[in-house]
């Protein structure tokens, strides 16, 4: 009986000294980065290219000798898009004292679960994908790189009437928060310009049928229509519009329906439609250029927008700690202080909650491909 | 808009109506509900895009095509997942029902992934439409209507002028007496799940033409309206299903143009609803017109 005691205990104690000298001959070397993001689940798609994004950019700091000689490694965590999954996630990477700071999460219902998390370690972590309103006030330790829905629709909304000259808008937007949010700024930002909503219809994700909201609209001499939702459903309005007679009628969004999956489902219906948005692959600027060869080359086809925000939450974080050196909180501070810091989404600097500031691109979709435009 | 949004309404209710006969004859033989019927109706439109892209075959065969396969997918599943229960209580039916909804919707996202996808790039179909007045109907539209009336009449020709139809009814009414009269129930049965399945295929491709989408879990709304509009017009009474998908299309057409789009599905089952208090057994849902 002793005997085993004492094997028992012995074993114990080498199995932990094992653990002990892993950890520490790994933070001497190499520094690691956590990486939140759904792999599975209804945001899979987005959250694989947010990972293909980030791990391109660790690829090209490491080939140029990592940070401060040290190599970049990537703890690559999957949140499913389920904020109590993310907050399991969270707790895993802030209680790994090498991970330095984190790139996520994707959905805002998990980056608001994450972040008291983060906040009780003092980790950092940006996040390249949640527009919701609510993530401003989740606290000094979280950033974000995606502008919130507001700040895109007055933009939108500046664009459409100042510019383009429209006075009679529809709109048509998912029944979700993110749709109603964005259609509530529509509404206000109407009415401070001074034009008509003269429809303004909901319709659930999934939905396949527009004919009666189409019906509405040809009704209401809109001379716009703004999609408040996603790439699939802005693909069959554009598609089925014409059923209704609106061959002609304009369609406008904001970057979630920047997606191959619009220009494959609609066609030739989706050109001419016109967004806002921070990224462009067709884009002259050479950072975005490096990004979308690099990009195409290293997994064969064409980064989305939500790439593009990993690839440049990647790069802040990796700048920041570059700066700061190894400390969690100085690597906070610095990143509190960054602007205009170059990346492929814009010029990217950060307000007193963490949000991102930056002008949008305004985008028209010609020939299949979205394209910069001035009008 | 009156008019407009009533022709919208008659569309989609076709397709309503088309899904609701399979529910409804399945019911009305085995007084069970085929909880996967909606991802039939999945299926038989995945087919036929399937014929048309990978085999790329005109519509005017890669629909029969579509048609016939998804027939032979109803009578294989009615064999593995209801025949050797058809005994046992309805609970352990549902169960299996639900059972083949999972598996015929996973084995779509496995086969052909969970995106949207068009039928515009592959069918050679084009929109045309015609301008009266203030209406705009489509080529589309009228095939739509046209042809879901006709598969309603050539049913109703089956089931009440032929010699398999007798059968169906005679079984509907009483499954052991029809064995004692020399019937073979189990074929009947077989050929029920094959009719619905194949009516559900079309209203997979009649939807997916003319609305140009076709995704996974899209059997899962369509299904529970086309269900709804089965117990609308009376579960089991096969006139009483094409009357249910119509009005259900109508209603929910109408109080989106009027009142709200964004409660469009609540009008489908509010009217479900107000229906089944005043008459229980569903519009058609008398005692003498009861079952298939």
């Amino acid at each position: 009986m002793k005997k085993t005691m004492f094997s028992l205990f012995s074993s114990f104690i080498l199995v932990t000294s094992l653990f002990a000298f892993g950890c520490g001959s790994a933070k001497s070397d190499v520094i690691k980065v956590g990486v939140a993001v759904p792999l599975t689940g209804a945001s899979a798609e987005d959250g694989n290219a947010i990972k293909n994004g980030v791990k391109l950019a660790a690829k090209e700091i490491n080939a140029k000798g990592g940070i401060n000689n040290k190599k970049v490694e990537l703890v690559i965590e999957d949140d499913k898009g389920d904020p109590s999954e993310a907050a399991t996630v969270a707790n895993k990477l802030a209680q790994d004292k090498d991970v330095l700071a984190i790139v996520g999460h994707f959905n805002s219902s998990c980056t608001l679960a994450a972040a008291p998390i983060y906040n009780q370690t003092g980790v950092v972590s940006v996040s390249p994908g949640s527009s919701a309103a609510a993530v401003s006030k989740a606290g000094p330790y979280t950033f974000r790189v995606i502008t919130t829905d507001a700040v895109q629709g007055a933009s939108l909304m500046n664009w459409a009437v100042k510019d383009l000259g429209y006075k009679n808008i529809a709109v048509l937007y998912e029944n979700t928060d993110y749709g109603s949010g964005l259609a509530d700024v529509i509404t206000k930002s109407a009415n401070e310009l001074k034009v008509n909503i003269v429809a303004k219809e909901a319709y659930e994700v999934g939905s396949t049928d527009f004919s009666t909201a189409l019906t509405k609209v040809a009704n209401s001499k809109a001379d716009v229509i703004i999609v408040g939702g996603l790439y699939n459903e802005t693909a069959l309005i554009a598609k089925q519009k014409k059923n209704f007679g609106l061959e002609k009628m304009q369609i406008m969004g904001v970057d979630a329906i920047y997606s191959d999956a619009l220009l494959r489902l609609g066609g030739d219906a989706v050109n001419g439609i016109k967004m806002t948005g921070y990224f462009s692959e067709v884009s002259s600027d050479p950072v975005s250029k490096n990004f979308v060869s690099k990009f195409k080359e290293e997994y064969k086809k064409d980064p989305s927008t939500y790439a593009a925000y990993g690839y440049d939450a990647a790069l802040i974080v990796f700048d920041s700690i570059k700066n700061a050196g190894t400390d969690r909180k100085a690597i906070r501070d610095f990143m509190a202080k960054i602007k205009n810091f170059k990346g492929v989404t814009g010029e990217n600097s950060f307000d007193e909650n963490g949000d991102v500031i930056k002008q949008p691109l305004r985008l028209i979709i010609q020939n299949g491909k979205f394209i910069v435009t001035d009008k | 808009m009156f008019l407009q949004q009533m022709i919208n309404g008659i569309t989609v209710g076709g397709s309503y109506a088309l899904i609701a006969l399979g529910y409804t004859m399945v019911y009305g033989i085995l007084k069970i509900v085929n909880f996967a019927h909606g991802d039939v109706f999945m299926m038989g439109s995945f087919f036929g895009l399937f014929c048309m892209q990978v085999w790329e075959m005109p519509y005017y065969m890669a629909f029969p095509m579509a048609a016939v396969a998804t027939a032979i997918m109803g009578i294989v599943m009615e064999r593995i997942a209801y025949r050797p229960i058809r005994t046992a209580d309805s609970l352990t039916v549902m169960i299996s029902a639900l059972g083949v909804s999972t598996f015929l919707e996973n084995l779509a996202m496995l086969l052909w992934g969970t995106g949207t996808h068009a039928f515009s790039n592959f069918s050679g179909i084009t929109i045309s439409t015609y301008k009266f007045d203030n209406i705009v109907l489509s080529n589309i539209q009228i095939g739509f209507i046209v042809l879901s009336l006709l598969l309603m009449i050539i049913l109703y020709f089956i089931v009440n002028k032929t010699k398999i139809g007798v059968a169906m009814r005679a079984t509907s009414h009483n499954i052991k007496t029809a064995k004692l009269m020399g019937i073979n129930t189990d074929r009947i049965i077989a050929f029920t799940f094959g009719i619905g399945s194949a009516l559900a295929c079309v209203a997979g491709l009649l939807v997916g033409i003319y609305y140009d989408a076709v995704y996974p879990l899209i059997g899962y709304s369509y299904g529970l309206k086309a269900f709804a509009a089965a117990v609308l017009g009376g579960i089991g009474s096969i006139p009483g299903a094409m009357l249910g998908g119509f009005v259900m299309g109508i209603v929910e057409t109408l109080g989106a143009s009027y009142i709200s789009n964004g409660y469009r599905d609540a009008f489908a089952f509010a009217i479900l609803i107000i229906v089944l208090i005043f008459r229980p057994a569903g519009i058609l849902g008398k005692k003498e017109i009861d079952k298939v």
